[in-house]
């Protein structure tokens, strides 16, 4: 009799279950990209429960949606500036329902309705930032580094840390020489290649999951990372600086996109809309260490996060940066010179 | 039987095919990718990738090759004990153990903070981000696939056979050449092959432990397909890892008869 009483309960239990059948949605992102006590605050509030997937690469993300299009894994994704509008070219987007987003009009309007995305049917921006110097000031005087030039400095080979991105290094490349970092012309890669040759043999790691770990880890003092990395990093390391680099620093940004075939469409939009709620976005921003496009939120942050040029940078630290873009097929060249890099020739 | 074929028939198919940058592969059909793999470029990572998997298999023969002798003597319980601690890391994801030995060999990790604060060194040593800890990786994550089939001709050894050996007039020496060797070499065989050739291919350990700067063949496969987009290419890649292979594996059945019919005569 127990047992049937048992059996009885824990059916009735199961049936609980399928009746409020737990909404998830699938967020596919950056690693470390996303306070966990905002996904539990829009768990709190919604009941959908947030499946956070990482990867490290654009084109690592790009490649499982093309895959698994069909099989529709992820309701949300973060694309980097021009994978935004590669993924729409290729139709593997599905479009925004503005009406659905309340706070859409909080964006700065210099990152809405760019070439990427016109109209900005497709995505959502999420936050925006730059990749420049680390220095550690702990074994480097920071005041010394101001350019990508200063990494060739023998003093500090062995010690430096690059990005495991072959457009982020070739950027560095390229810059170095005076070219564009978005050169589609295989002679000014091949130059930006023999220039990073000379460098790698003073490489200690390239490093694109945490590029702060490093640092902190003591294995390198000098190298690239990004802006967001460096605010965390120098939770755990004070000396860790972010530094701009003369040449110009690399800038993106990153939107929210909703994949075609995603399953759970509406709670894609209500997570997006959540995103631009200001506090939401201050809290983001301040935690991570990224600028927020989120106007109404950048008057909620603490002076000391509105101050830190790290995360807002100054006018003259944007002299020159530049925003990754698509180079198309010259992708082919870049790959070929980065494996030569990489094996050492 | 199907399961295990049709995923090769894919890749097989793939190596053939032109890249497209938008659908991955696309006709027409070409030997394209197997003749940009004759790059010299590739040789090099081939022959790097070849030289440190040759490092690690030396390494887990020299310790799997007594561990194993020792596990199939020890009694019973012990070896219980013993073959646990052997599979109990399978349970946690190679990638997490990775990460782990990382922490182990960082310049303020586990080793150096201890050499340090027992006054051993002075400053940290340089550890993580060089072959040697790719090497120590692969060794750490490969050790068991030694052990255990060199366990499983250690158990089949029969003490008598020694004894014999002993009553023989032969040494210690003389019996482990000519009758230990000989009996275990399948074992020996297996152990390597089941070392070497993964050890080629796992990209994360060069990734995670080499500073993703020692590239090894598992490195150029997974960049043609995840980064560069270059599926036929990264397909040909490793369709030729599997002949590799296969030639080994070819090779281990030649001498395996040659010696057999020395046996006979």
């Amino acid at each position: 009799m127990k047992k049937v009483a048992l059996a009885a309960m824990l059916a009735a239990a199961l049936a609980g279950c399928s009746k409020q059948e737990e909404q998830v949605l699938n967020l596919y992102n950056w690693s470390e990209y996303m306070p966990q006590t905002v996904l539990d605050q829009f768990t709190e509030e919604t009941g959908i429960k947030v499946v956070y997937t990482t990867y490290d690469s654009n084109e690592a993300m790009y490649a499982r949606l093309k895959l698994l299009d069909e099989s529709s894994q992820y309701d949300l994704a973060v694309p980097s500036t021009y994978y935004v509008n590669k993924m729409r070219n290729e139709g593997l987007l599905a479009p925004i329902d503005r009406s659905k987003l309340s706070g859409f009009d909080n964006i700065d309007s210099t990152l809405v309705n760019l070439d990427i995305d016109p109209g900005n049917q497709y995505s959502v921006p999420y936050l925006w930032g730059t990749t420049g110097i680390a220095v550690n000031g702990d074994a480097i005087d920071p005041a010394t580094v101001t350019s990508w030039a200063d990494l060739w400095k023998p003093e500090y080979q062995g010690r430096i840390m690059m990005m495991n991105d072959v457009r982020e290094v070739f950027h560095v490349g390229l810059r170095v020489l005076g070219y564009s970092a978005n050169s589609t012309n295989p002679e000014e890669i091949e130059a930006a290649y023999s220039k990073l040759a000379e460098l790698m043999p003073g490489v200690r790691t390239f490093n694109s999951d945490a590029p702060r770990m490093p640092y902190l880890e003591g294995e390198t003092d000098i190298g690239m990372i990004w802006n967001g990395e460096a605010v965390m990093g120098a939770e755990d390391l004070p000396a860790l600086t972010y530094i701009y680099p003369q040449e110009g620093a690399i800038v993106w940004f990153d939107s929210f996109v909703i994949p075609k075939n995603a399953k759970n469409v509406e709670a894609a939009h209500k997570f997006i809309d959540f995103m631009l709620r200001p506090e939401i976005a201050a809290e983001i921003s301040t935690d991570i260490g990224y600028a927020t496009p989120n106007l109404p939120a950048r008057e909620l942050l603490d002076e000391e996060v509105k101050a830190d040029r790290a995360v807002y940078p100054a006018a003259e630290d944007m002299v020159n940066a530049e925003v990754q873009e698509d180079v198309g097929e010259a992708l082919l060249v870049y790959e070929k010179f980065w494996e030569m890099l990489k094996a050492g020739q | 039987m199907l399961l295990v074929l049709l995923p090769n028939l894919l890749v097989i198919g793939a190596s053939f095919m032109t890249r497209d940058p938008s659908d991955f592969l696309s006709l027409p059909l070409t030997l394209d990718n197997y003749r940009r793999l004759m790059d010299p470029l590739y040789l090099q990572v081939f022959l790097h990738s070849l030289y440190m998997a040759a490092v690690t298999t030396v390494l887990c023969l020299l310790i799997g090759y007594p561990f194993a002798w020792a596990l199939a003597r020890v009694d019973k319980r012990w070896q219980t004990l013993l073959m646990f601690l052997l599979i109990v890391p399978f349970w946690t994801n190679s990638l997490v153990r990775t990460y782990a030995v990382k922490l182990l060999l960082a310049s303020n990790g586990l080793i150096n903070s201890a050499l340090q604060s027992l006054g051993i060194t002075e400053a940290p040593i340089t550890m993580l981000y060089t072959e040697g800890a790719v090497i120590v990786g692969l060794v750490y994550l490969l050790l068991p696939f030694m052990i255990l089939p060199l366990y499983a001709v250690f158990e089949d050894l029969r003490r008598e056979l020694l004894l014999a050996s002993h009553d023989l007039g032969a040494g210690r020496l003389a019996t482990f050449f000519h009758v230990v060797l000989p009996l275990t070499l399948p074992g020996v065989i297996a152990g390597v092959l089941l070392v070497l050739l993964p050890a080629m291919g796992m990209f994360y350990v060069a990734d995670v432990l080499g500073g993703a700067k020692n590239l090894l063949v598992g490195n150029v496969i997974k960049n043609q397909f995840l980064d560069a987009r270059d599926w036929p290419f990264g397909a040909a890649a490793s369709v030729l890892l599997t002949l590799a292979m296969a030639v080994l594996l070819l090779a281990h059945r030649l001498s395996r008869r040659r010696l057999g019919e020395e046996g006979e005569t």
